[in-house]
């Protein structure tokens, strides 16, 4: 059996308290939520974060944390649990607003990316053209797909 | 792996580190306090639009205030962002996908009955997703790209990629990069060119519905964009269209992280390493 490393566990609460705090003036901010509203469902964030950050470093899977941390939430809220209605009334829209949670995500990204930067500027037109390409490619595999099975059950 | 947890529990280690800390989440406090005030705009453009969200500004704006941008000009700017901030954020990206991790859980959660109930058509093409590595890879290649190629064409690079790459690579990485470059992309033209591809798609000759089973891509915008076109272009069925859009749209937001991770991961690198040294037979692999 893994252990948990102590140290590690309270760096990353305390990051997650800073991460927290973040989130909820800029949820004040952007979309009109006291924090006082949004208070209750970033302690439950924060204890589901730890839970996945548990399951990663106990199990042998290789899953990254927020894969666990995305799957507990998943579950959670599946409307078959009694967990659901509780949950939704501390995160949901109106208490944590989803975009809300990206602007800080983005803002400590852009700064890690200021270690590769030139390198990202030097490649930059050949990715955007990618993207295009990657877009098309997800549209035509899942049409392709879809036609074909639609098909082959006579629902078209 | 092991390596990397002993850079993260070396990086955020508080004890004394407090002013690294204290400049690092000062700086992305005002980021964000900044971004959220100039908020959401959405302008129409042809048969999409373009979003423009305080994460996008958020992406820019920090960036911008690295070392090796804007430091380089104002050397002031480096006592606050210097490169060891820049190391410090790496480990914080993947902390603070925590709330949007959990966020986007509690999002598709009250899905899952819809999904269940959606049967095999929808089920299945949610493998069409992987048709960006297909597609993407060799292209990628041609162009020249290395490790880049791998964060870039994996999937349609929303936010719960974002999580994959971010916690298997770092986004500091050439596969972060590449991940950047889709993601940057299709979150400022994503609904302008699903819009296109939403209307010019019937030219295909696909069926209308299995078109729309393929605008529900995993992001929100990019569907209503794709939807609304296709929906224009073959009114008579516009309301099973929007329908089919969403359903698949929300089983995409299920389905994705754990298709990343499974199958889109493993076999990107799989076929990577095939491709790779046929295609760029010129070229020396770094």
């Amino acid at each position: 059996m893994k252990k948990l490393d102590a140290e590690t566990y309270l760096s990353r609460f305390k990051m997650l308290v800073i991460v927290g705090i973040i989130v909820m003036i800029g949820g004040r901010i952007g979309y009109g939520i006291p924090i006082t509203h949004a208070v209750v469902g970033m302690i439950f964030c924060i204890i589901i974060g730890l839970a996945g950050f548990a399951l990663r470093d106990l199990l042998p899977l290789k899953i990254p944390a927020i894969g666990y941390i995305m799957l507990i939430a998943l579950i959670l809220t599946m409307p078959y649990l009694a967990t659901a209605d509780f949950l939704l009334k501390y995160l949901g829209q109106s208490k944590i607003n989803f975009l809300g949670t990206c602007t800080p995500v983005l803002a400590y990204a852009g700064i890690s990316i200021g270690l590769t930067v030139i390198k990202l500027a030097k490649s930059g037109w050949k990715l955007i053209l990618v993207a295009f390409v990657v877009f098309l490619g997800t549209f035509l595999g899942s049409a392709i797909i879809a036609q074909f099975v639609l098909k082959l059950l006579g629902e078209i | 792996m092991s390596e990397k947890k002993f850079i993260e529990k070396e990086l955020t280690r508080t004890k004394g580190r407090w002013n690294r800390h204290l400049k690092l989440h000062i700086t992305v406090l005002a980021v964000v306090i900044i971004c959220e005030l100039i908020g959401v705009h959405k302008f129409s453009v042809g048969p999409g639009f373009i979003v423009l969200l305080p994460l996008l500004y958020a992406v820019i704006l920090t960036i911008i205030i690295t070392p090796d941008v804007l430091g380089k000009v104002f050397k002031g700017l480096k006592r606050v962002v210097s490169m060891q901030e820049c190391e410090l954020a790496v480990p914080l990206v993947m902390i603070s996908l925590v709330p949007l991790a959990v966020k986007y859980g509690t999002l598709v959660g009250p899905a899952v009955p819809i999904i269940i109930k959606a049967g095999p058509a929808f089920v299945l093409q949610e493998f069409g997703n992987l048709g960006t590595i297909f597609l993407a890879l060799p292209i990628a290649l041609l162009l020249g790209l290395k490790r880049e190629c791998i964060g870039a064409t994996v999937s349609i690079c929303r936010e719960p990629t974002l999580a994959v790459i971010g916690e298997s690579y770092g986004l500091d990485s050439a596969e972060g990069r590449g991940f950047f470059g889709t993601y940057i992309t299709g979150t400022v033209l994503g609904a302008i060119f699903f819009g296109l591809l939403g209307g010019f798609g019937i030219a295909s000759g696909l069926h209308p519905l299995a078109l729309a089973m393929a605008c529900g891509v995993g992001s929100a915008s990019m569907m209503t964009a794709s939807s609304a076109s296709l929906a224009t272009v073959v009114p008579e069925m516009s309301d099973k269209i929007l329908a089919f859009a969403a359903t698949s749209n929300l089983l995409t937001g299920v389905t994705g992280m754990y298709m990343v991770i499974f199958i889109g991961l493993p076999l990107v690198n799989k076929l990577y390493s095939v491709l790779q040294p046929k295609i760029q037979k010129g070229g020396r692999a770094k």
